[in-house]
């Protein structure tokens, strides 16, 4: 019973890793870069949500969309004023485009971390649940109502992402964008309003995901580098700018860390994905769902 | 678009920026002679430690164009490397900091070896997992480093004086090595891979082996900055290899100019000065720092360095005209 219990506990924690890795993914396979401040995206999501809902009174439903706007808001920021010079081009490129994007979005984490240690402090709060509910069972299995409250919300962004961007024309654009630039904006598609999207629905789910692990996590400025570096992790292990592939590598992980928190040691539940990371760069440098990509 | 430059011009450039290293360094050497008090030598001290790093990173991200983000865990693991050899085996110090550069040198080639065939962000994600975890493991290994608390390490020297000129000699003798590399037909090498890998390695640059050797020349100067750094604190701590602590040294690289050989040493100097004086008005450094990264990055890319030759520059050209 004690392994499928940490099997069903991994998928969802699982599930928080796919919600922050799969913006990041995509960052990664429409703009080739990444953004290194994408675990403040996670940090503007949990301090609103906290925010709106303690001092505010809004009810925690409510405050999920405000922090979801939140992280759109931060991820349009982010693509208007700091990475449009990547596809508009520079006069002259001092640095290269992987360098230039490195050090800009470094020096916004920075920043971020610095400025809500600041302006808020750096105390650590904590945020209402969003459904109070200790012990749900479902099935054979025990668990809090949050945690089901996740998995069910995690799931219906997921599938609703998938869903926009197989579909929807936006969507569509996005794909044309990711495989080609040059072409689509010669096709009349706006690469600069796709690239927009793709930040602002990156933004939304790190902001998503951390609003819904504000009771457990306990808000605080440096809240997001550990998740930002699992999502690193599952990014290149799922194969860089794979979406299927960062969804099943969050899960891998999520389970992997769950068996191993209780067999192997506690302490050091989050190394065993750079542990992985390294195995997979070692023999499948492309990720485990990645193809070798070509450039044209 | 990089306007090529003439060989010729290229070397004079980097000579330039050899006298102005060389001015920087003197203008340190006589300024014990100024700056009496003990909290302001330290100042110094720790500047010149962050110094050594900049130059160190520069040399791989500036020089070489792969952004590891982990230089000060590098520098982190070079201060556990002397401290454990001090704490655990009682060795002198002669054994413990050589260690200091050769075990980062070491994980850095291992580590190297295995990102670096893949271009482009891996080894920024790559290295900066590994910084973090790195810290993760020494917090946690308490019965081996003793967690936060952190290991005592013996002093080298007892005067402040003595261990400020011997940070100004450590300092000098990286600039001197990094200048000498650059000189030699790896820095050409290097350059060339970041300006543009595909085409360096269709000319016969064995691309792989000089990113890695660069990966493992920046990795020791960074430990071995941080074992010096242990001796003088006499105390070696997981916080040495803080995100935080990585983004001050880019601070100081992005904001002295990058890929330059001075750019660091102005930068390392500027940064960490201010960020004392900053301390007293409200614990803002970063906060200034990160925004001042964002903002040479998006519109000065050359650092204050490229700033200031930019401006020589000019004035020399209006004088010219007027003559």
């Amino acid at each position: 019973m004690l392994a499928l219990d940490l099997f069903v506990n991994g998928l969802i924690i699982g599930l928080y890793y796919a919600l922050m890795a799969v913006g990041l993914s995509m960052i990664f396979g429409i703009l080739k870069v990444v953004n290194f401040a994408h675990g403040e995206f996670y940090m503007v999501g949990a301090y609103t949500y906290t925010l709106i809902s303690l001092n505010l009174g809004v009810p925690p439903w409510l405050a999920l969309p405000t922090a979801a706007l939140a992280g759109a808001a931060i991820g349009w920021l982010t693509e208007r004023w700091l990475m449009r010079p990547l596809y508009t081009g520079y006069g002259s490129w001092g640095l290269m485009k992987d360098e230039y994007a490195v050090v800009v979005t470094f020096g916004l984490s920075l920043l971020m971390i610095n400025l809500f240690d600041k302006v808020i402090g750096p105390y650590p709060m904590r945020g209402p649940a969003l459904w109070d509910v200790s012990r749900l069972r479902i099935g054979p299995f025990m668990m809090s109502g949050q945690k089901v409250v996740t998995a069910v919300l995690a799931i219906v962004l997921l599938v609703g992402l998938a869903l926009f961007i197989k579909r929807s024309l936006w969507g569509r654009q996005i794909q044309a964008v990711a495989q080609n630039r040059l072409g689509a904006s010669i096709a009349g598609i706006d690469t600069g309003r796709a690239s927009s999207i793709v930040f602002m629905a990156s933004g939304v789910l790190a902001a998503v995901a951390g609003a819904l692990l504000a009771p457990v996590i306990n808000p605080a400025p440096d809240v997001g580098i550990f998740p930002a570096v699992k999502s690193y992790v599952i990014v290149v292990i799922g194969g860089m700018g794979s979406i299927p592939g960062s969804i099943l590598a969050a899960l891998l992980l999520g389970v992997l860390e769950s068996f191993a928190a209780v067999y192997l040691s506690y302490d050091y539940r989050d190394t065993y994905g750079l542990v992985l990371l390294i195995l997979i760069l070692m023999f499948r440098p492309q990720g485990l769902f990645g193809e070798r990509s070509r450039e044209v | 678009m990089n306007t090529p430059q003439h060989p010729n011009l290229h070397s004079s450039k980097l000579r330039n920026e050899l006298w102005l290293s060389l001015l920087v360094l003197g203008v340190l050497a006589v300024l014990p002679a100024f700056v009496q008090s003990n909290y302001w030598l330290g100042v110094l001290i720790v500047s010149m430690y962050f110094a050594i790093i900049a130059s160190g990173w520069n040399l791989l991200a500036g020089y070489a164009g792969q952004f590891s983000l982990a230089p000060a865990a590098f520098a982190m693991l070079g201060g556990y490397s002397t401290a454990l050899f001090a704490y655990h085996l009682q060795a002198p110090l002669w054994i413990g900091l050589p260690m200091a550069a050769i075990i980062p040198g070491l994980v850095g080639l291992v580590l190297g070896r295995i990102v670096l065939r893949l271009s482009g962000a891996y080894l920024a994600l790559t290295t900066l997992s590994f910084a973090e975890i790195l810290r993760l493991v020494i917090y946690n290994s308490i019965e081996f480093t003793r967690g936060d608390q952190g290991l005592t390490v013996p002093s080298l020297l007892d005067d402040r004086v003595a261990y400020y000129y011997l940070f100004l000699v450590a300092l000098a003798l990286v600039v001197g090595l990094i200048y000498w590399l650059l000189r030699r037909p790896m820095g050409r090498f290097l350059q060339a891979i970041r300006d543009d890998e595909i085409g360096a390695a269709s000319r016969g640059v064995d691309v792989l082996r000089y990113k890695t050797l660069a990966f493992l020349i920046s990795c020791a100067i960074c430990g071995f900055a941080g074992g010096l750094y242990g001796t003088f604190a006499r105390l070696v701590s997981p916080e040495l290899g803080l995100i935080a602590q990585t983004g001050l040294v880019i601070a100081m690289v992005v904001i002295g100019g990058m890929g330059t050989l001075v750019g660091p040493l102005i930068g390392a100097l500027l940064v960490y000065t201010a960020s004392e004086v900053l301390r007293d008005v409200g614990n803002i450094q970063m906060i200034v720092f990160a925004f001042l990264v964002i903002v040479f990055a998006r519109y000065f890319r050359e650092g204050l360095w490229g700033l200031l030759r930019r401006s020589m520059l000019r004035r020399a050209l209006a004088h010219r005209k007027e003559a």
